[in-house]
């Protein structure tokens, strides 16, 4: 049993479907002196997937992608990538692919148009419209003459897509891509996103906003520690039990009457409603309800309980095993001591 | 953002295309590499190289030394004495031709190997620095070929600089003393244009000497993401063996060691020029240059690129 699965996961085994994988992982890692930043991750991405790749700060997110792309050397294990190994392969597997990593880098004093002329030329022959096209998706024509130092942040990330667009590869690697955009730039973006996957370009999206990948993502993957936690489609990507929200006259009561019936972790509060993760047996915990004497109001599907409460259920740190860091036991010391600060 | 009519890749190839990998032909990036290998790489290097600012303020600082030798001659009260300043500094007055070798004479033991460390210390780290290494990376590119294009370039580039300092020389020393038969070392006289051939291979041997520094300085920056470190060890390094050398106990060290055959360009210009010692110099300069080269390709290779 995964760790996913032990905590609820409804995401199955990966599967392609019949489509062939265009990315995987075989027990991929990375040590940095005693770090184990990617501790052998297993990962299969299918041709066509926009396959979202989340997990939260220090998760090893970035390091996979440098791995996958061949920009660090993996301790053990390796990527494959449209058909070819990485490492060993790498030139061969970046033909078939583009994208970045953290933030897109450029040639200050040049042009947009010439740092896409130069960086086009290492893959293959680019003409002049290919570099009009790719310009005019991103929304930077009106830009291409100008010094890209002169760029803001969000004109750099809609000029590493474009980067990565050139060749049309058949794989695109988009580390956190809508980072710095504006709404309206994050708008477009994802909308190309989904473009390109009804294109048929797999798209391998690095993000850290949940909702970004529930909005353009068929599959997704969520590590944490370098570890796999859960993967699959991102319609699986959801607590196992089945949660409600209950209003009723007394939710005090209420509350003991769910957490007697299903277990104190069942049991939430969020903007005045009861979170009762009861699973199939909502009924029964209607008949508890109004067997203690509740007026219940109303007992409505938490659908708002998506994947950002999965990720936080799947990537919360294990009590059990960790001391929380010096800094958070600050900080739970000051928080004590303030106003209504809790005391635990 | 996306144009209707703007598609989001290159229109479907024919159908009796061949196809080529995994992916279909409609992806481009399955296309051959560009033409003329050899020459791409080198073109791109040269390319970061003219939009770097420092690459003019090299040049610019190159052809300020014999600018500066023909000024300080030209208000100076009296000449030189035999043996003040750099080699044929004395010779100056009496013909224009020796401002490009006094220049270079000048050049050579510290201005010149801080001109290749510059370049070359920024080639790799510079890159690591402003980020583009990785984008770079991410593109199918060989690492090896990438550094030596590097090398390549650090190496044209400051021949550039060379012909800068050589040509500059020659233009003033024209103009305010005059060009004139050059006497050599043991007193024979060359026609004009032997000397413009002998200047030239000064200037090529000052290259070949470089070639070590540029070297020596690419190792540092395939090692370090910080352009200001590879270049700081490169010169402490330089001076160290500079220091080491100039001790009479470190006597056995000097003939290992590529700075102690740096002036061996005089020999040059004595009749019969001494092929022996310049050929041993340039042996040594080759067999440094190679050797921290190809330890800078070991290094590179494997690196992980964190930037």
């Amino acid at each position: 049993m995964t760790e996913g699965e032990s905590r609820g996961a409804t995401a199955a085994a990966p599967a392609c479907e019949g489509r062939p994988p265009i990315l995987t992982t075989h027990g991929l890692s990375k040590e940095f002196g005693t770090l184990r930043a990617v501790d052998g991750l297993d990962m299969e991405v299918c041709k066509g997937d926009v396959f979202g790749f989340l997990g939260p700060n220090g998760a090893g997110k970035t390091t996979v992608i440098r791995l996958v792309l061949g920009l660090i050397h993996p301790t053990s294990g390796h990527a494959q990538v449209a058909g070819h190994r990485v490492p060993g392969e790498r030139k061969a597997a970046l033909r078939h692919v583009g994208g970045f990593v953290d933030d897109p880098t450029f040639y200050p004093l040049m042009s947009a148009r010439r740092n896409l002329r130069l960086l086009g030329s290492m893959t293959g022959r680019v003409s002049e419209e290919r570099i009009d096209e790719v310009l005019e998706i991103v929304g930077l024509s009106d830009r291409a003459g100008s010094r890209v130092g002169g760029f803001s942040h969000g004109m750099k990330q809609r000029l590493g897509i474009a980067q990565a667009l050139l060749h049309a590869p058949e794989l695109i690697v988009l580390d956190e891509p809508t980072s710095g955009l504006d709404p309206r730039g994050m708008k477009d973006v994802r909308e190309l996103i989904r473009e390109l996957g009804r294109a048929g370009t797999t798209v391998f999206l690095s993000s850290h906003l949940l909702h970004e990948v529930e909005q353009v993502c068929n599959r997704a993957i969520i590590i944490d520690r370098g570890r796999v936690t859960v993967q699959g489609p991102v319609s699986d990507l959801r607590p196992k039990g089945l949660a409600v929200k209950v209003l009723t006259d007394d939710q005090g009561r209420a509350a003991e009457t769910a957490r007697s019936a299903f277990g104190p972790g069942a049991v939430s509060e969020d903007d005045g409603y009861l979170i009762v993760k009861a699973g199939d047996d909502v009924p029964e915990l209607v008949r508890r309800l109004v067997a203690d004497d509740l007026d219940v109001r109303a007992v409505v599907p938490a659908t708002d309980q998506g994947l950002e409460d999965f990720f936080l259920e799947l990537t919360a740190p294990d009590e059990s095993q960790e001391r929380p860091p010096a800094k958070a036991r600050g900080l739970a010391r000051l928080s004590r001591r303030l106003p209504g600060g809790r005391r635990s | 953002m996306i144009p209707a009519d703007v598609p989001l890749g290159p229109p479907a190839p024919s159908a009796n295309e061949p196809a080529i990998g995994t992916g279909d032909r409609r992806h481009g990036s399955t296309r051959a590499p560009m033409a003329g290998r050899a020459w791409g790489p080198l073109r791109r290097e040269w390319m970061k190289l003219l939009f770097t600012r420092r690459t003019y303020v090299i040049w610019a600082g190159l052809l300020a030394i014999p600018f500066m030798i023909t000024i300080a001659l030209e208000l100076a009260d009296s000449p030189p004495g035999p043996g003040e300043g750099p080699e044929f500094l004395s010779r100056v007055l009496d013909n224009g031709m020796y401002v490009p070798l006094a220049s270079l004479a000048a050049l050579l033991p510290f201005f010149l190997p801080l001109a290749a460390i510059m370049v070359a210390s920024y080639m790799l780290a510079g890159e690591a620095e402003l980020g583009t290494l990785r984008i770079v990376l991410l593109r199918p590119v060989d690492r090896g070929a990438m550094l030596l294009a590097k090398w390549v370039t650090a190496v044209s580039y400051l021949f550039v600089g060379l012909l800068i300092v050589v040509a500059g020389g020659l233009v003033f020393g024209a103009v305010f003393f005059g060009l004139e038969p050059m006497v050599t070392l043991s007193g024979s006289t060359v026609s004009l244009a032997e000397g413009t051939g002998l200047i030239l291979l000064t200037a090529l041997f000052a290259l070949a000497a470089m070639t070590c520094m540029i070297s020596l300085a690419l190792l540092f920056s395939a090692l370090t993401d910080s352009s200001l470190t590879a270049l700081i060890a490169t010169v402490v390094l330089y001076i160290v063996v500079q220091l080491l050398v100039s001790f009479s106990y470190f006597d056995w060290l000097a003939p290992y060691v590529f700075p102690t055959y740096f002036n061996d360009y005089v020999n040059l210009f004595r009749d019969p020029i001494a092929w022996r010692p310049i050929g041993k110099a340039v042996l040594v300069f080759g067999l440094w240059s190679a050797g921290l080269t190809t330890t800078a390709w070991l290094l590179f290779r494997r690196r992980d690129v964190l930037s």
